[in-house]
């Protein structure tokens, strides 16, 4: 019951008011601030925060309907809050120190700071420990320089977790997570990306120049990077399997409309053998990435290894998008591929979805050394 | 502090509204539901007065065991406690035992109460009848299609909707008002009030025995209501086509539709007849 009422609670506030403006902020690649104002009371940026610092620490199962609420109706704002809360907020609960927790968490969970993950460079990505940003130690401080690329909430983000290279003589395993605010010195935001999909999120680079920040700022030990990424992205999977769910949900419903409503040969396209095999087959699948992502969630929930399972609801619930946003977009033919038709967005949303937080093939890398693992 | 109780309804979402064709009455098991959205209102008004005054709300529900979602609902908002009145026996109950048996429960849970706030009407039937029903089983002044309320001193002051205009009104406690959907517009439950309602919900279950109600007298049978036929309307206009050049047929229109034109619109469409000629 808790379950769906956090459905119907989230669906009823962003249909109301995200859904009018969705199209729009997609088309002008506008943030909503306005938006974002109201759901900071209802908690949208605390979601995974343990009360005492100011979040509602929900369970993960409705953390994931949350935002596959939100990306049904806006993938791109669904993203924001995915990000904020499980790779922006969700590796100080884990990693801080008391005294960190109490200093950064509060405002993150307030939406007073939106949060940003910054590990991809113009030569990280998949290998993330090809991370070029470096972290000099200076006195009791740590000096940051570097550019960070396609950082998802970047052109809003107030706080943002660096990952920088501590010991330039061995990078690859030197690389440490630093808290950095966006109002520190040397701190700055590039241009906003013109991207195919996720428009109305304000995807940039951030430059570090001399950024310095007090060494009370490194989150978890020094050279604990990749332990502290892997774990962020882990969690952060599931939330990229719930808005690659939330997306295909929302091509799945539309297509279902159309094709009751669209008259072809005198008679609703829905009649036709084709047709119905396309959506027989898109419930289908649809209904398989939920319960995958689910199981990934409970595996959380009940301090299981959740990783292997949180890839696979991603890969899955991320390549099922793309496919079922391109049926979605087949059967509403030509208006399918026009603007005006909500499709034409969901395709272009659902692709990416593919690709970051781990790319389909990094996903494939994690769920293949888990069986491998496993003894024979 | 204030003693507020609000009741509220789930009703079918208006998408499927599945009937039971023999006893004429909604299969509420299966229908998706949703909170009444006048009793959405009505519980906005208490959270109102509970912010402006400091209130203890108990929000009452009865139905089908799936209607405690619209209990939690209200605790998520900011009601305290919740009640669920759910019998098989008190299926098909009218709006004459349906507010029989809200008093019981009112009597027996809550007896000092300050005001009940009901909606003003259901979505599902529309009858606006157990508001007022329930102000005469609880004896209690009660006012219907309140818009807005005012508590000072003990006395509620409303403004109530009349026709086309507002009635201002004053009452004194206790007492029951019915709300529409005309000013309290609902908040958005927070999701850190879910997990709250969630954690800690305060939920007391009855059944006809808890309320101590003879069975005999709760449910359809007892009901003096009797639903004889249910369907849905069917559209019976044919449509008319109107050819021949455009200036014969808006002369044409203008002919056969222009009293009923120019009464809608207000307007004398015979003086303009030639006015382009």
């Amino acid at each position: 019951m808790k379950h769906k009422l956090v459905r119907k609670t989230v669906r009823e506030f962003v249909e109301a008011e995200l859904g009018p403006i969705a199209h729009d902020i997609d088309r002008d690649a506008r943030f909503p601030w306005e938006v974002v104002e109201k759901m900071k009371p209802l908690n949208f940026f605390g979601l995974q925060v343990p009360k005492r610092y100011g979040g509602v620490e929900l369970d993960s199962i409705s953390y994931a309907i949350t935002i596959e609420e939100i990306s049904r109706v806006s993938a791109a704002m669904g993203l924001c809050v995915t990000v904020h809360n499980s790779v922006g907020a969700y590796p100080i609960v884990i990693f801080g120190t008391e005294e960190q927790k109490r200093r950064f968490l509060p405002a993150l969970a307030g939406g007073e700071k939106i949060g940003a993950f910054c590990l991809t460079e113009a030569n990280a990505g998949s290998d993330a420990g090809g991370v070029e940003t470096n972290a000099v130690k200076d006195g009791s401080d740590y000096v940051i320089n570097g550019t960070k690329i396609f950082v998802t909430n970047g052109g809003v983000c107030g706080s943002a977790l660096i990952f920088a290279v501590t010991d330039p003589e061995n990078p690859r395993k030197s690389a440490s997570v630093f808290m950095v605010q966006n109002d520190t010195p040397g701190f700055s935001v590039g241009e906003i990306e013109d991207l195919c999909g996720m428009r109305a999120n304000q995807v940039s680079s951030l430059f570090l120049e001399d950024c310095r920040v007090p060494e009370q700022n490194l989150l978890g030990r020094r050279g604990e990077g990749l332990k502290i990424g892997l774990a962020a992205l882990n969690t952060g999977r599931i939330g990229i399997a719930a808005q690659a769910l939330g997306i295909a949900q929302a091509a799945f419903e539309a297509s279902v409309k159309y094709a009751k409503e669209r008259q072809q040969f005198k008679r609703p396209i829905s009649s036709f053998q084709t047709i119905q095999n396309y959506l027989a087959d898109m419930a289908t699948e649809i209904d398989a990435a939920r319960l995958l992502l689910y199981k990934a969630c409970a595996y959380k929930d009940s301090g299981k290894d959740f990783g292997p399972e949180a890839a696979k609801a991603k890969l899955y619930g991320s390549c099922l998008a793309s496919r079922v946003t391109g049926i979605a977009v087949q059967i509403h033919g030509g208006y399918g591929y026009s603007k005006e038709y909500d499709v034409e967005r969901y395709f272009r949303d659902a692709k990416v979805t593919e690709i970051y937080e781990g790319t389909s093939e990094v996903q494939r890398m994690v769920i293949a050394r888990s069986v491998l693992s496993q003894p024979t | 502090m204030l003693k507020l109780i609000v009741c509220i309804k789930q009703v079918p979402m208006v998408s499927e509204l599945p009937w039971d064709s023999r006893t004429g009455t909604l299969k509420r098991e299966v229908a998706e539901g949703m909170m009444n959205p006048a009793c959405k209102h009505a519980v906005e008004a208490a959270l109102y007065l509970k912010q402006k005054h400091g209130a203890h709300i108990t929000a009452i529900a009865m139905g089908p065991p799936m209607a405690e979602e619209v209990l939690y609902e209200a605790l998520s908002l900011g009601a305290d406690r919740g009640i669920l009145l759910t019998d098989k026996r008190m299926a098909g109950a009218d709006t004459l035992v349906t507010s029989l048996i809200l008093a019981e429960a009112i009597k027996k849970e809550c007896t000092d109460f300050d005001l009940v706030l009901c909606g003003s009407e259901t979505s599902d039937s529309e009858t606006a009848q157990v508001g007022p029903q329930l102000a005469e089983e609880l004896n209690v002044p009660g006012a219907a299609y309140v818009e807005h309320l005012e508590i000072e001193n003990r006395i509620v002051r409303i403004k109530r909707l009349a026709d086309d205009f507002l009635e201002t009104m004053e009452m004194t406690l206790p007492g029951l008002v019915t709300i529409t959907t005309g000013h309290f517009h609902p908040r958005y439950a927070s999701m850190g009030g879910l997990e709250e309602a969630f954690n800690t919900a305060d939920i007391t279950i009855l059944d006809a025995d808890g309320l101590g109600l003879d069975p005999d007298l709760t449910g359809l049978k007892s009901s003096p209501t009797k639903i004889l036929d249910v369907y849905s309307p069917v559209a019976n206009k044919k449509n008319t086509v109107i050819t021949g050049a455009v200036k014969k047929i808006v002369d044409n229109i203008f002919d056969t539709y222009g009293d009923k034109i120019g009464g809608t619109i207000g307007k004398d469409l015979k003086t303009h007849e030639h006015d382009d000629d």
